[in-house]
């Protein structure tokens, strides 16, 4: 019963999530389709009231896009400031184009006022666009008059990201109604089954009254319809006793043992941390290597804790206002370490070295911090015993491809590499690890 | 009979104990398991904590260990933080002005040194005078180049140099390796900005080595001819 419930909701929720897809496609669609010639409607206006005719403010857009967005928007500060209204701050069309292509060089010939203030303000020089031709230096102007006058590009895109965001957001949702589809699913089919029961009951009390309104059955044949069931003997009986007293003691003997496996195991100790870093976040969603941070794993015996000045690689704009992320700023300001409680506490009695493991062994981190990438609160997911250790030494090869250090060593052994463990190399020796 | 009624009675108040006390002792034993906040009991401690400072590691309570201390003072085993050092550290920050010894030190050794040594306003000294100690078209440069590159640029790069990287959604301001201003940059021009940064990117200097810059700058040369 149970696999037929789950494959029937399976099928049910693959059917909804096509259904929701199908749906969310055609909605976006139909956005689409009322969006296009609309903006199509902005681009002529624009480009009657920017002076600049179509194709040449479509030239200006690729110069954009190509090569301005990555310092600079329309609306906002990025690295460079915003455009908006860009060819009404300098004093000639043919100034600002000149600027644009030899930045520095007006900048320090200190005859533009302008351009003094723009690097005094944000205090670096924007790269030299000499490469640019005369019609896409043309082009962008155009583009910038216009869409200072009458935005369109950006608002383009600002609903392609809503758009986009939409989609994401609808596919999430959708997971999300199939996983409360199937609780309905459910409970529809337990409250089915308790009126099945309820039903039964009422026909067989309905049956029972029956047969006793009957006077042709014998005593026997009334003793074999309902046979008297006694609880208190049943609970008496020796089987049952002893059953219960089985159970209890193994159980007992079960905890017992595994607490005792226990003692000196630090396995899933998950501290919380002065700072309420993820890394589901940082690992998971946004792909950062755990080498970018934990920077000594190929090199030292320590992976490393990272310093705040890598965080601070991005959250020195990113995410600001976050009180966690100015706990950063706090201790970067008063050069005050950050106190992270360490999870990781390999006895002193064992030595280990991450380098050994990572660069040369190739290891995954994941290998023994497990699926770091889904875990908001970092745990210590391997137990780190010795067992443990030993374990993988027999039955991990050595990785000697590649290794000149390794080169003699496969040598004599005619190069075959099949079969040579870690621990035939010496990796079980009690001073590998202990001294 | 009545005799043996008894025997038997008192039996079970036995059993009855002998299961409870099991019962407390199972218990009992499973609450030494780690978990959460907790770090589990710990076996035989004294060999679990480093006397000596571990980099890593501090203790700054002074009562810690103290019920198993085997010398006379009245300072806890397991303390383990440094005095002279703020905040009782147990790592030091290098000496102030100094250059550490991997960027003068193997292969390349002047162009390391002088390096580590431009001025970060000199981007302009560095993109036309330094060289890159590795061959250009070098398969292992290129190789450990990559891999370097993936751990250390790509979030924010992209994988081909494209500028998107999952990061650069978040931080823009991030350019394309093969798009014009950027393609005929020199060696020298990245190793810079790698040590220094430029615009948005801040220095990663303390993250890659010297010769781990030198190879990146050689497999970035190979996106900005936009082959990856």
């Amino acid at each position: 019963m149970y696999i037929e419930i789950r494959t029937l909701s399976e099928k049910f929720g693959k059917f909804f999530l096509t259904a929701t897809l199908l749906l969310s496609f055609t909605l976006a669609h139909s956005q689409d389709e009322n969006v296009e010639p609309a903006a199509e409607e902005t681009t002529e206006e624009t480009a009657s009231e920017g002076g600049g005719s179509d194709e040449l403010i479509q030239v200006g857009v690729t110069v954009y896009e190509e090569n301005c967005t990555q310092c600079h928007r329309f609306n906002s500060v990025v690295v460079g400031p915003a455009l908006k209204d860009a060819h009404t701050r300098w004093s000639s069309k043919e100034e600002l184009l000149h600027f644009i292509q030899y930045p520095q060089k007006v900048i320090d010939g200190g005859e533009n006022a302008h351009a003094k203030e723009l690097y005094d303000q944000y205090k670096q020089y924007m790269p030299n666009h000499d490469f640019l031709s005369d019609n896409e230096l043309e082009g962008l102007y155009a583009f910038i008059v216009a869409e200072s006058t009458n935005p369109f590009h950006e608002v383009e895109k600002a609903e392609e990201t809503l758009a986009s965001a939409d989609g994401s957001g609808t596919g999430g949702a959708g997971t999300g109604v199939s996983e409360e589809f199937l609780m309905v699913i459910i409970v529809i089919l337990i409250v089915i089954l308790l009126s099945i029961i309820v039903a039964l009951t009422l026909l067989m009390g309905l049956m029972k009254r029956f047969v006793d309104s009957r006077d042709d059955i014998s005593e026997e044949e009334r003793e074999y319809i309902s046979p008297g069931f006694n609880l208190v003997a049943m609970l008496r009986s020796k089987p049952f006793v002893n059953t219960v007293v089985l159970l209890f003691v193994l159980f007992a003997l079960k905890s017992g043992i595994d607490g005792l496996y226990s003692v000196g195991i630090q396995q899933g100790y998950a501290p919380t941390q002065p700072i309420n870093f993820s890394h589901k976040l940082h690992a998971g969603m946004y792909e950062i290597e755990c080498q970018y941070c934990h920077t000594g794993v190929t090199k030292s015996k320590n992976a490393n804790i990272p310093s705040a000045n890598i965080c601070m690689n991005c959250h020195n704009s990113v995410k600001v206002a976050s009180p966690e992320i100015q706990k950063i700023y706090a201790a970067v300001e008063k050069n005050r370490p950050i106190e992270w409680v360490r999870v990781h506490n390999l006895p002193d009695l064992a030595y280990f070295n991450h380098s050994q493991h990572v660069a040369v062994g190739e290891l995954e981190c994941q290998t023994c911090h497990g699926p770091v990438e889904e875990m908001e609160v970092i745990q210590q997911y391997s137990p780190l015993t010795m067992g443990w250790c030993v374990n993988c030494h027999r039955e991990t090869l050595v990785k000697a491809e590649g290794n000149e250090y390794y080169d003699k060593l496969m040598e004599f052994h005619d190069g075959e590499n099949a079969g040579m463990t870690v621990e035939d190399i010496g990796g079980l020796e009690c001073s590998k690890c202990h001294y | 009979m009545g005799q043996l009624k008894c025997t038997v009675k008192i039996l079970k108040i036995n059993t009855m104990r002998i299961y409870l006390y099991t019962l407390a002792i199972a218990v009992a034993m499973v609450s030494c398991r780690a978990g959460g906040e907790n770090q589990g009991t710990e076996y035989a401690p004294n060999m679990y904590h480093s006397v000596a400072y571990e980099p890593l590691k501090q203790v700054k309570d002074k009562s810690a260990g103290l019920w198993v201390n085997s010398t006379d003072e009245n300072v806890g085993e397991y303390y383990s933080s440094n005095p002279n050092n703020p905040y009782g550290m147990n790592m030091r920050e290098p000496v102030a002005n100094t250059i550490p010894r991997r960027s003068y030190n193997g292969a390349g050794t002047d162009v390391y040194f002088e390096a580590e040594r431009v001025h970060k306003d000199s981007l302009a000294y560095s993109a036309a005078n330094l060289e890159n100690p590795f061959a250009e078209g070098d398969e292992l440069v290129l190789e450990e180049g990559k891999q370097l590159y993936l751990t250390y640029c790509q979030h924010c790069h992209g994988k081909t140099g494209n500028a998107d990287g999952k990061v650069a959604a978040m931080y823009p301001g991030v350019p394309k390796y093969n798009s014009r201003a950027l393609k005929d940059i020199s060696q020298g021009h990245i190793y810079h900005v790698i040590t220094h940064g430029k615009g948005r990117m801040w220095p990663h200097a303390s993250q890659v080595a010297p010769d781990e810059r030198w190879k990146i700058a050689r497999y970035v040369q190979k996106l900005q001819k936009g082959e990856s």
